[in-house]
Formats: C-alpha cells, sequence, structure tokens
C-alpha cells in the first residue's frame, strides 16, 4: 500500500469546547481557515458542571462585546481572604472600585459560558461537532495529520488538543508524560441555588457585583489545598482545591472534606436554605510553570489546561484566561505557520513565542515557584490559628490591662507551632514566589 | 416512496431543576433529538435504504430547532433533508399543537406514505403526538412497533401487544410509532455529522403552515412540587449487617408487606 | 350537566376513568367485541355506544369513525386509557375537537367555559394546574374491570379505515416485565459496582418473590438492564407493596418513578443519600454486605 498525500478534510481540527479550544477556534474562522471544532459532549458546556471566576480583559480581546453578551454572572468587586479555624476566622476584605470600572473578573457557570463561545463559533464559520469522542490522533511519519473517532478518520494541517487537564490527545502525541500527583489537585465543587436578593444581602454586592472567596486553613482538614466561594447571579459555586498527593497519603475521602467545608460555622450560614443544584469532582492542574513543557509538535499544538496553563497563586486559581490568552497565542502561530505552509514544530513555534510574549506566558513565569511554596504543610494547618490568637488577643476584653500588640503576637507565636524562622523562611519564600 | 420521520428537540427533565413552588428550570438542561427519535430514524433509514425512498426529517418547536446544532444532530441520524417549523408560538407546545402542525407540514412535504416517531418525547412523554398526527391526517396510526418492510401502499408491521407480536397489512398512509428497543440506532459518527452539515434544511414558521382548525389555548393555574408521602425514614445502621438485616426483616414483617 | 366521553379500545378495564368522570354524564364509545360492550355497560357509564363487531381490522382502524362522533357529540371531556390503542382513539378525537391533551392527570373539573385540571408534568418532577379554554382530552391508566352498573347498549353503523388489516397474531416470544403490576420489587442504582454483582440483587429479589429492576444508569448507560426494568421519570412508574432500592442515591428523576410504593427502603452507604428522605426504612451501609444478610435473614 502507497501512502499518497490525502487532501485535508479542514485546515484545523480543533478537539475540546472549551475556552482555550473555542477561542483558538473562533480566531483560525475569523481568519478564514475551515475549521472543525470537536466536542464529546453533547453540546459545548454540557460536561462541564462548574463555573469559576474569569480575570476578563483577555477575553474582551477576542470579543469586544464580552461583558454586554457573554452570558455573565456578577462582575467581581469584592475579594476576600478568609483564614479558617474550628472556632474561629480570620479575613482580609479587599473592596476596590477600580476592580469594577473597568472590569476585572467576573463569575462564569461554564455550561452557559462554553455554549455562548461554541454559538459564536459557528457564526464564524467553524463547524461544531459535538457528541463525538476521540480515539486516536493519526500520525504518518512522526507528523500528526488528522484523528480517529470509532470508523471515521478526519485529517487537517494542524491539530489541536484543547482536550482538558487530562489531555489524552498530548499524552499520545508524546507531549505530556504522566503527571505526578504533587501537579494535580483535585476540585470539588457544588453549585447553591438562593435567590440573587439573597446573595446581594449575605455578601453585600448590589447589582451584578459579585464577591469571591479564598479560603485557607481548617477548610480542608489539613489537606494541602483551600476552599473558595464565590456568587454567581442566583446561586453560589462552593469547593475545594486539593492537592492530590497530600489527599491520597492522608486517607481522607474529598467527600469528608468537602462535608467539612460546607457544614463550617464559618461558611454554613452563607449557604443555609441553598439547594444544592450542582455536585461534581474532577482534576485541576496546578504545576505551575513546571507542567508547562513541549506545547507544540509536529502538526500538532496543545493549549489551556491540556497544555498544563493553569495557576494557583495561593489567593487566586486561574485557568480561563490563561486558556484564552493561549487560544489567542495558538490560532497566531496556527496561522502564521498555515500562511508559510509549514506545519512542523518548527513552523508552528510562533504559538511559544506568542506565548510567551502575552502576560500568560510572563504571569506563569512570575509564579513558576507557587506550588512548592503552596506545598508547605504550615500553611494550611498554622498560620490560620496563629493570626486568630494574635486577633484574640488584641480583641478578647478580658478585664485586663491590655499588651502592646506586638507582645500579643509573641505570645501567641510562643504557644504556636510555627517558628519565627518558618515564618521568615515562608515569607521569603511566598515574596519570591508570588 | 417518501417517508418522513418525526423528531423532538427537546430538553432531558433528568437534568432539569425544580423550584420549591414547583417551576422547573431548564436552564442547565441542554436540548437534543429526543431520546427515542433515533429509533424511528434508524428505522426509516433501513426502510428507505431497502425500498429507494426519500427519507425526510420533520420537526415543530420553538427557534432553537432551526439551530445548526439541532439541525447537524437530527440530519446525522441519516435524514436526506429536513424540514422544520421554528417560531417562538411553539416553543413548549403541547401534544396536540405539536401533531396538528407537524400534520401541515407532512402536507407541506407532499406525497408522505409513511410517518414514522420515537415511542414519546423525553420531556413530556405524553405518547399522543403519533396518534393525535394521524388523526389530523385522516390516517391509521399504531404504536409498539418494531419492524417494517414492503413499500409505498403495500407495508407490512408488526407491533408488540401484551399479548405478543401481531402483524399487519397497511395498504394505504399510515403514522407508526417506534417501539424503545425496535433497532439499535447508530452513533453518528464524524463523517454522518459532516455531511449532515451539507444536507438541505428547509425552515418554515408558523405563518407558512398553520392547522385549519385552532388548538384550544391552555393557561397554567398554579404549579407544585410533587406531593411527597410521608415516609418513616427510620434509620438502621448497616455497620453490623446481620443485626441490620433482622431488624429490617422484623419491621417489614410487622408492618405486613413480607 | 357537562359531558364526558369515554373511549374504549377493545379493553373494559375503566374503573379509573369512571371515577375521574364522576359528576358527568358518561357516554363510552367502545371499539371492540360485543363482550367488551356489555362489561363496559356495567362499569357505571350512563350510555355505551358500539361499533359493532370489528372483523379483522385492528381497533385503530376505527379511530376515525370514533372522532366523527365524538365531533358530533361535543363533550366538555374525552377520557381515555394510555394503552397504544386506547391512545389512538384519543388522538383522533383531539385532533378533531381542537382539543389540547393531557397525561398523568390527577383530577379533571369542568368550569364555566373549559375544563380545569391538576396533572404531573415531565415524568412526575413536578405538578401543574391548567385551565383549558374549550375541551379537554385527558389521557390516564385506565385501572381495573368494576361492575354493578347497567347502561344501554346502542349499536351505530361504523366502518373501519380500509387500508389496515391484521394478517397474524403470534403469541409472546420474551416476557416482558410488567413492573406496574409488580408487588415487590428490588432495584438496583449505580452503588453496584460491576454487572457480575446483581446476583447479589437478583438473590436477594429471588428470596422475597420480587422482581427486580433499575435506576436510569443501569439500564440506558451500562445496558445491564432492559428499558423495561428501569424505574424513574422516562422509564417505568410503579406502585409495589415494597420498593427495595439497593444503591440508589435518589435524585428526583428516580424516586418519582417509585412515589406509588407502599413501603419504600433504601440501602446505601451514604447516610444523607436524597433516598432516605423518601424512604421508610434507611438501612445505611455497605450494600455488599448488607444485602447477603439481608439474603441470608429470609432464606
Amino acid at each position: 500500500m502507497t501512502t499518497e498525500a490525502v487532501e485535508p478534510d479542514f485546515d484545523v481540527i480543533v478537539v475540546g469546547a472549551g475556552v482555550a479550544g473555542c477561542v483558538t477556534a473562533y480566531r483560525l474562522a475569523e481568519a478564514g481557515r475551515s475549521v472543525v471544532l470537536i466536542e464529546r459532549g453533547e453540546a459545548p458546556g454540557s460536561k462541564n458542571l462548574s463555573g469559576g471566576v474569569l480575570y476578563s480583559r483577555v477575553m474582551e480581546e477576542v470579543f469586544p462585546d464580552f461583558l454586554t453578551q457573554a452570558p455573565v454572572e456578577r462582575r467581581i468587586t469584592r475579594n476576600y481572604v478568609q483564614f479558617l479555624n474550628g472556632t474561629s476566622s480570620v479575613g482580609i476584605d479587599y473592596q476596590d472600585s477600580r476592580l469594577s470600572d473597568p472590569v476585572n473578573a467576573v463569575t462564569v457557570l461554564r455550561a452557559r459560558l462554553d455554549a455562548w463561545l461554541g454559538e459564536r463559533c459557528e457564526e464564524a464559520g467553524v463547524f461544531l461537532m459535538p457528541g463525538v469522542r476521540v480515539d486516536e490522533v493519526l500520525t504518518e511519519d512522526g507528523k500528526v495529520v488528522g484523528v480517529r473517532a470509532g470508523d471515521d478518520e478526519l485529517r487537517a494541517h494542524v491539530v489541536v488538543a484543547a482536550d482538558g487537564v487530562n489531555s489524552f490527545l498530548a499524552r499520545a502525541a508524546g507531549l505530556r508524560p504522566q503527571e505526578p500527583t504533587n501537579h494535580l489537585a483535585l476540585g470539588v465543587k457544588a453549585v447553591v441555588s438562593l435567590p440573587a436578593a439573597t446573595i446581594e444581602e449575605r455578601f453585600h454586592c448590589a447589582g451584578d457585583e459579585g464577591v469571591a472567596y479564598a479560603v485557607v486553613g481548617d477548610c480542608t482538614l489539613g489537606i494541602g489545598g483551600g476552599g473558595f466561594l464565590y456568587t454567581n447571579r442566583d446561586s453560589i459555586s462552593v469547593g475545594v482545591v486539593l492537592r492530590l498527593d497530600d489527599l491520597v497519603a492522608k486517607g481522607v475521602p474529598s467527600s469528608e472534606v468537602f462535608e467539612h467545608f460546607l457544614t463550617h460555622p464559618f461558611v454554613a450560614p452563607l449557604l443555609a436554605g441553598g439547594e444544592v443544584s450542582e455536585y461534581a469532582s474532577h482534576l485541576v492542574a496546578e504545576g505551575g510553570l513546571d507542567m508547562v513543557r513541549e506545547i507544540t509538535t509536529d502538526g500538532m499544538v496543545v493549549v489551556g489546561d491540556a497544555a498544563g496553563l493553569t495557576l494557583n497563586t495561593g489567593l487566586t486559581v486561574r485557568g480561563m484566561d490563561l486558556a484564552t490568552a493561549s487560544g489567542i497565542a495558538a490560532a497566531t502561530g496556527i496561522e502564521a505557520a498555515l500562511a508559510a505552509g509549514d506545519t512542523s514544530k518548527a513552523g508552528l513555534a510562533g504559538y511559544r513565542t506568542a506565548l510567551t510574549a502575552s502576560f500568560a506566558g510572563q504571569d506563569m513565569q512570575t509564579y513558576a515557584k507557587a506550588p512548592a511554596f503552596l506545598e508547605r504543610e504550615r500553611m494550611y494547618e498554622q498560620y490560620g490559628s496563629l493570626l486568630a490568637d494574635i486577633m484574640y488577643g488584641a480583641f478578647n476584653h478580658d478585664l485586663r490591662p491590655r499588651r502592646h500588640l506586638r507582645d500579643v503576637a509573641k505570645r501567641a507565636f510562643k504557644r504556636s507551632p510555627v517558628r519565627l524562622r518558618d515564618l521568615f523562611s515562608d515569607g521569603l519564600a511566598g515574596v519570591r514566589a508570588l | 416512496m417518501k417517508i418522513a420521520v418525526a423528531y423532538k428537540w427537546a430538553p432531558n427533565p433528568q437534568d432539569a431543576a425544580v423550584g420549591a413552588d414547583g417551576t422547573v428550570d431548564w436552564g442547565r438542561a441542554k436540548a437534543s433529538v429526543s431520546e427515542y427519535d433515533p429509533v424511528a430514524a434508524e428505522l426509516g433509514r433501513r426502510l428507505a435504504d431497502a425500498t429507494g425512498a426519500e427519507l425526510v426529517g420533520i420537526s415543530v418547536g420553538g427557534p432553537d430547532v432551526a439551530s445548526p446544532m439541532a439541525r447537524k444532530s437530527a440530519l446525522s441520524r441519516g435524514f436526506d433533508r429536513a424540514v422544520v417549523v421554528a417560531d417562538p408560538a411553539l416553543e413548549g407546545a403541547g401534544p396536540t399543537l405539536t401533531a396538528t402542525v407537524l400534520a401541515e407540514v407532512v402536507k407541506h412535504v407532499g406525497d408522505v406514505d409513511l410517518v414514522l416517531t420515537g415511542d414519546s418525547s423525553q420531556d413530556v412523554g405524553a405518547q399522543l403526538v403519533p396518534a393525535i398526527l394521524a388523526g389530523a391526517l385522516g390516517w391509521p396510526a399504531l404504536a409498539n412497533v418494531t419492524a417494517i418492510s414492503g413499500g409505498a401502499g403495500d407495508l407490512v408491521v408488526e407491533r408488540l401487544q401484551d399479548s405478543g407480536s401481531q402483524v399487519l397489512h397497511a395498504s394505504g398512509p399510515v403514522v407508526l410509532a417506534a417501539a424503545t428497543d425496535a433497532v439499535v440506532p447508530r452513533v453518528p459518527g464524524m463523517k454522518d455529522i459532516l455531511a449532515a452539515g451539507k444536507r438541505p434544511v428547509e425552515v418554515l414558521s408558523l405563518a407558512d403552515v398553520t392547522p385549519a382548525a385552532p388548538v384550544a389555548a391552555t393557561a397554567v393555574v398554579a404549579t407544585a412540587r410533587p406531593a411527597l408521602a410521608a415516609r418513616k425514614q427510620h434509620v438502621i445502621d448497616g455497620s453490623d449487617p446481620v443485626a441490620a438485616a433482622a431488624e429490617l426483616v422484623a419491621a417489614l414483617r410487622a408492618d405486613n408487606v413480607l | 350537566m357537562s359531558s364526558t366521553y369515554i373511549l374504549v379500545a377493545g379493553d373494559a378495564r375503566i374503573d379509573a376513568l369512571v371515577e375521574l368522570a364522576q359528576g358527568t354524564s358518561t357516554t363510552a364509545v367502545v371499539v371492540g367485541t360485543r363482550s367488551v360492550a356489555e362489561a363496559v355497560a356495567a362499569s357505571g357509564v350512563d350510555a355505551v355506544t358500539w361499533l359493532g363487531e370489528p372483523g379483522d381490522a385492528p381497533v385503530e382502524a376505527y379511530s376515525s369513525t370514533v372522532a366523527t362522533l365524538v365531533a358530533a357529540a361535543q363533550p366538555d371531556v374525552v377520557l381515555a386509557s394510555s394503552r397504544p390503542a386506547d391512545r389512538v382513539l384519543a388522538g383522533a378525537a383531539a385532533a378533531v375537537l381542537g382539543a389540547p391533551a393531557f397525561t398523568q392527570v390527577s383530577a379533571v373539573t369542568v368550569v364555566a367555559d373549559g375544563v380545569e385540571l391538576t396533572r404531573s408534568v415531565f415524568g412526575g418532577i413536578a405538578q401543574e394546574t391548567d385551565r383549558v379554554s374549550g375541551p379537554a382530552v385527558v389521557v390516564v391508566d385506565g385501572g381495573a374491570v368494576t361492575t354493578g352498573g347497567s347502561a344501554a347498549i346502542a349499536e351505530v353503523t361504523a366502518s373501519a379505515i380500509p387500508t389496515l388489516t391484521v394478517t397474524e397474531n403470534r403469541p409472546a416470544e420474551r416476557a416482558v416485565v410488567d413492573l406496574g403490576r409488580a408487588q415487590r420489587i428490588v432495584s438496583a442504582g449505580r452503588g453496584v459496582k460491576a454487572k457480575d454483582d446483581l446476583g447479589l440483587v437478583e438473590s436477594l429479589a429471588a428470596a422475597i418473590g420480587a422482581e427486580t429492576a433499575c435506576s436510569r444508569p443501569l439500564a440506558e448507560g451500562l445496558g445491564w438492564y432492559t428499558h423495561d426494568r428501569y424505574v424513574g421519570v422516562t422509564g417505568q412508574q410503579v406502585s409495589p407493596e415494597l420498593y427495595l432500592a439497593v444503591g440508589i442515591s435518589g435524585q428526583l428523576q428516580h424516586t418519582v418513578g417509585a412515589r406509588g410504593a407502599r413501603t419504600v427502603v433504601a440501602i446505601n452507604s451514604d447516610k444523607d443519600a436524597p433516598f432516605f428522605a423518601e424512604a421508610d426504612y434507611c438501612v445505611v451501609g455497605d450494600l455488599y454486605q448488607v444485602v447477603p444478610a439481608l439474603t441470608a435473614a429470609l432464606s
């Protein structure tokens, strides 16, 4: 049998209709390329039960009308960092009208956002193909030439792997080894329905304003990770992100950790009376730059979560903005490769160049050491109670003469297993990493 | 011969959320070709292939029924073309309005010898559309159909009844509702979906196919969550399985259900 | 007085329809043999119109004649059982009257210029009360045969649609389970980890003479059971004396299918399984230990 050059069915095949896949497909279709967008779910978003905080400015580069047209839940104008202990809680409440204008971050529910992105793609001329599970990457002479699903093969000049954190395509093409577990975290999330008025009252936000909580400490039963909580229009997304290696080592069921968080006396009142409408757990990459390795090979690029583009900075978990940025960069690199008629790894190198130059690439560099920093146990157990002891000393009027806050802090330190040199070391590492 | 397959683009109640006051929120339920309709499409495709007939998908509903997703999803089941009525007035239409408009679509397509439907729609699930459609056309209808052979004016139809199966002969047009497991429908492949994107779809509005007789209006007066029977909710600790089993058996005997 | 037409396609099990039509003048239109017409006449209706012996035409071929009779009478409500042939008659009536048609109806009242009815919708996940500005067609489970009445039978000349004839009747090959009439049901859910483990559930069912059933994923995702054994919104609605749910979490979409049960037992390892809110006996434990123990206790 002779191998003939088969005329490709499309210029580009994008696998996975999440944020990264949709942005890549949309950009290339806008540039006049024929693009098929293959999605395993019955419709874009149908496999995605969760939502998240989306740093939206990069999305506006792609869709200038994003904030008015997309199914945005609320604009985040208030960030709340909470150190949670069994019987106490210390919070940093950061509100800033500058976060509101121009809009910095919004909450979205992916079932709605992805459906909207899919529609924009179709309008731009992308051939959306839902309900298809890709089984195999087709290669010829070491170059990716298409995909196979069931009995059917589709060919293209470039295949874009946008198939999420477990990217089977990236692994099949040899772009990623199996991740060590400390690069992965398990996210357990629920969406709790509450009337909009109740949310606005409980979280002190008006109109379409919203709040994002980042929670560390007692929320995870001592397992590396943290909790989050943010407001949608008429629901609250709440969950925990747990370091997979620590979870496995400690042998605690993730559902137990999640339950603990939901019923925590400082969390439960925020959710009281709500109905859990969605519940899901999934893997998130939080390995930072370490996880981003090769993102191009002959005939293929990897974008979004599939490329390991997630950042847990400790205060914010970012993925969708990086996915958007990687989609833009990938489309730029692919368009240049198609124009030059060279879709080899070298021809596609424009993607990495564009990604590195983008804020996403810069931020991945900036936060390169964040994951290792966040692996320090003290972060999850001891700082919260230390802070609470200091605050307790300051606010507890037990009729004894007030001590200077510095003395209060010193006494709290003496009781805490956190040593001063730990604080210094963590502080230094934190400054370096974050 | 010309075969029409009526299908519905509908959300699945499995994915709907029900509010405390019984209002149904379809927000997170994605529409799809209703779950039993692919069985009718497959039955139709096989008969069309055997007889050289044309297979036309027909559907009525809200604007979404004409969306690219809905078109591709439907046509990838094997239709040669589709005719759909996409009209806001048909959003959430009940069985009688749905079926009487479908009857007008059948007349619009013209020279249809056989209309196939699925057993029931995944959202309303009344199993009445094929019956009303046949009534509106003045044709007979049969449900629980498991096999069809022959050609126009000479169809052999097998259907399931409580007592077994029955074979019938149809020498004229007929509406047949496929049994849920009549055939195993194909899972559309990439080539099916690609081909579906290229097949013609005629989109009509309700004004093009208004039934001669109007359907009486229905107004929702009240909604509620389904009433829950009062249950004992007696908790038995299963950590000692033998003791738990003994406790349960004793309780069920005391209640006279064993 | 308001009037109700009850359409009967060869099966006199209509006591639920007669019950629903109480307080109205009721006429039954019967397609089927003379004996069916007589059974219907004894069921408590006020009048019976019989279309004569059907010959080798299926009852569905009389749908046009039935529709013509209904159109001439213009009743306020048309009732029919949800059996397949009865639905065809009801459909023809709805088409000719331009009447909305409803299923899962629990109450019907004729009001000024229309009909008000209460029903469960979308497979039972919610209840709705509707007002129809005109006649309504209502299709519900017909129920059982009842006696005590003695209506006169008026035979009318009827013609079947001539293009449809029965050529052969074959006895059943595979027995289709009628879960709707089962007295005891043991139902398996996702808590059962492998197909081979269904033996546990089946042994328990055998020990108490129950039918086995399942939740949706086992029938439609995994294909471990046929569709006639799946209980839920888009499956079977059951009303046994005992419904024993093994490893079913109890989503609304499943439990609506079992609400008619007299006694509900749920076995689940998750103490917060939603099914426990709808169960009489909530066994919190590992089904792989509890079910064999239960089977042993019953054998």
